[in-house]
């Protein structure tokens, strides 16, 4: 059985639409390309939500350290010289994947319920039964940036 | 090479002559805003993305399309749409019985959310029995493509739409929202400068031309004015932008649309002496005013 | 005008704070549903919540259905702002007596034509 994947485009579009009204247009979102399969060798963060119901799946965002702190300090609208706490990180990644995790829900077919961020400073984990069914690879500011759609069961 | 002055100077140069739209000083974040994601496309700076407009017709195309889209919201400021409610659709309902038939021109559609909002209003609150047109015009080919599709990103369906007619009239489709087919039908598309005659359009009972005319030189926004004139049938209301007004055009012109006050709204109707009248004579005689 | 945003994200608590104080809405926060009725109880009395639907302890959803329960809250106007987009969710939470419903992610007009719409006007922007 094939598990039910987003369209990359509307993927895509998800995703620049938060991007750009949370984090901004001054620095655009490029695309990267990597093969797959291949790790994030940048230090980074990484947050997840999953989706249950009609459709199932998780949704993942790995960020480099630079990137999760930069939009972080965005959201929480604080300036270069004042503290930045993991916690006020975590905090960040965790509504920026929360917000495309619930876009990718309604791509889907439903109905079906988001469950609350978990948010890591480190490489996401993927459970072994589960396989990658979409894959963005992006760069911001020349740093990486990577969101994956895993659903359960083992691809075909 | 060409300094940030001078090719702004050179793009509101070309903007007036092409489309007639005016591009200020002081405008020059507004001009950078939607060009430079153009420029990053084509692969080249500001300026040198200046320099290429000027001699590529087809750059030049989509520069003038990206200039000249107008920022658009659901119901934009709301007291209009309710004034349409309220006022001007329950007086055409009864000015209109014989014919049974309302023709609404959203004269600078843009993406198509002023052709769409009057779309639901129609579809709640015009009796059956009646037929409907709204005429959606823009000159921008990528405007009318979005209109036709009727796709709004989430971003722009939160923008003024109240949450009941979202759910009653859009459906979602991938990342977008859907107009209902129902409210596409109702809404025809023509391309229109609106410094070009208004030919083969007919007349309207209401013509919406909000925050438009601002971009216009006076001249031109005159000459705009004063081809209204015709287009509006007996009785029938024009909506300009609150910020705009017709009482600074020259003294026949000014007199020749009547303002009306309803609620907060200002509308405009065709002067009672002049709609008395035939109509094509009026616009002939107001054309050298 | 008051306004009280409810989500248990800070970053989203802080970015609409920015947004209603820019308004002239004076504001105050809660991070679930519980700790808002907590803000209720205590007397802030708001002219419209701002309300996440996923949160830890009470969702907005659970939320709306208790301040509708209660008629002392009758006159205060219930906003969504949340991920959850799919149609029959909205649905959902208009029939339980949500008045507006902004889906995330959106910019500082939304909120502002929102409030328009609801006829939530601050009479003075300070300073």
């Amino acid at each position: 059985m094939t598990a039910l994947a987003p369209e990359l485009t509307d993927l895509q579009a998800v995703v620049e639409e938060v991007w750009s009204t949370f984090v901004g247009y001054e620095h655009p979102l490029c695309p990267r390309q990597v093969p797959p399969g291949t790790p994030l060798d940048a230090s980074v963060w990484s947050g997840a939500v999953s989706v249950t119901g009609e459709w199932q799946g998780a949704v993942t965002v790995e960020l480099a350290d630079d990137v999760a702190q930069a939009i972080s300090r965005v959201m929480l609208d604080l300036g270069d010289a004042e503290t930045l706490a993991d916690d006020d990180v975590a905090d960040a990644v965790g509504e920026l994947v929360n917000m495309i995790g619930g876009n990718v829900k309604s791509l889907m077919p439903g109905p079906s319920s988001l469950s609350l961020p978990a948010v890591a400073a480190g490489r996401a984990v993927f459970p072994s039964d589960a396989h990658e069914v979409a894959r963005l690879d992006l760069t911001w500011t020349g740093e990486p940036v990577r969101i994956t759609v895993h659903c359960p069961g083992s691809p075909r | 090479m060409v300094s940030a002055s001078e090719a702004f100077a050179a793009v509101s140069a070309l903007t007036r002559r092409e489309t007639g739209m005016i591009y200020d000083e002081g405008k020059e974040y507004l001009v950078e805003a939607r060009l430079q994601p153009l420029a990053t496309k084509a692969g080249c700076s500001f300026a040198d993305y200046v320099t290429k407009i000027l001699a590529d017709p087809i750059e030049r195309a989509k520069a003038m399309d990206a200039l000249t889209i107008n920022e658009t919201s659901w119901f934009r400021d709301n007291a209009p749409y309710q004034a349409f409610t309220d006022v001007m659709l329950p007086d055409l309902l009864q000015a209109r019985a014989a014919t049974r038939r309302l023709r609404i021109w959203s004269a600078a559609s843009s993406s198509g959310q002023e052709a769409y909002s009057i779309a639901m209003l129609l579809d709640q609150h015009l009796p059956p029995g009646w037929t409907s047109e709204i005429v959606a015009s823009d000159y921008s080919p990528t405007m009318l493509d979005r209109v036709r599709a009727g796709r709004y990103s989430q971003v722009e369906m939160n923008r003024g739409l109240p949450a009941t007619l979202l759910v009653k009239y859009f459906s979602r489709v991938g990342s977008e929202w859907e107009v209902a087919p129902h409210l596409r039908d109702m809404v025809t598309l023509r391309s229109q400068n609106l410094t070009a005659p208004f030919t083969g359009l007919g007349t309207f009972d209401l013509i919406l031309l909000r925050n438009v005319l601002i971009y216009f030189e006076k001249d031109v926004r005159h000459d705009i004015l004063r081809r209204m004139l015709p287009m509006l049938n007996p009785g029938g209301y024009f909506l300009i932008g609150s910020s705009e007004t017709t009482l600074d055009s020259p003294p026949a012109l000014a007199a020749a649309w009547q303002r009306e006050q309803i609620g907060r709204v200002q509308v405009h109707r065709v002067a009672p002496a002049l709609a008395d009248r035939p109509t094509a004579p009026i616009a002939a005689s107001l054309t050298g005013a | 005008m008051r306004a009280l945003i409810i989500d248990d994200s800070r970053a989203m608590r802080s970015i609409l704070r920015r947004i209603v104080n820019g308004l002239g809405f004076e504001s105050a926060e809660a991070g679930d549903g519980q700790q808002a009725l907590d803000v209720l109880e205590s007397g802030f009395n708001p002219d419209i919540c701002l309300i996440d639907w996923n949160m830890p302890v009470m969702d907005g959803y659970t939320f709306i259905t208790k301040v509708r329960d209660n008629p002392e809250w009758r006159s205060m106007t219930l906003m969504m702002v949340t991920t959850e987009s799919e149609q029959k969710q909205i649905v959902r939470a208009l029939a339980a007596g949500a008045h507006e419903y902004v889906i995330k992610p959106f910019t500082p007009d939304a909120i502002a034509d929102k409030l328009e719409l609801l006829g939530l006007r601050a009479t003075e922007v300070p300073a």
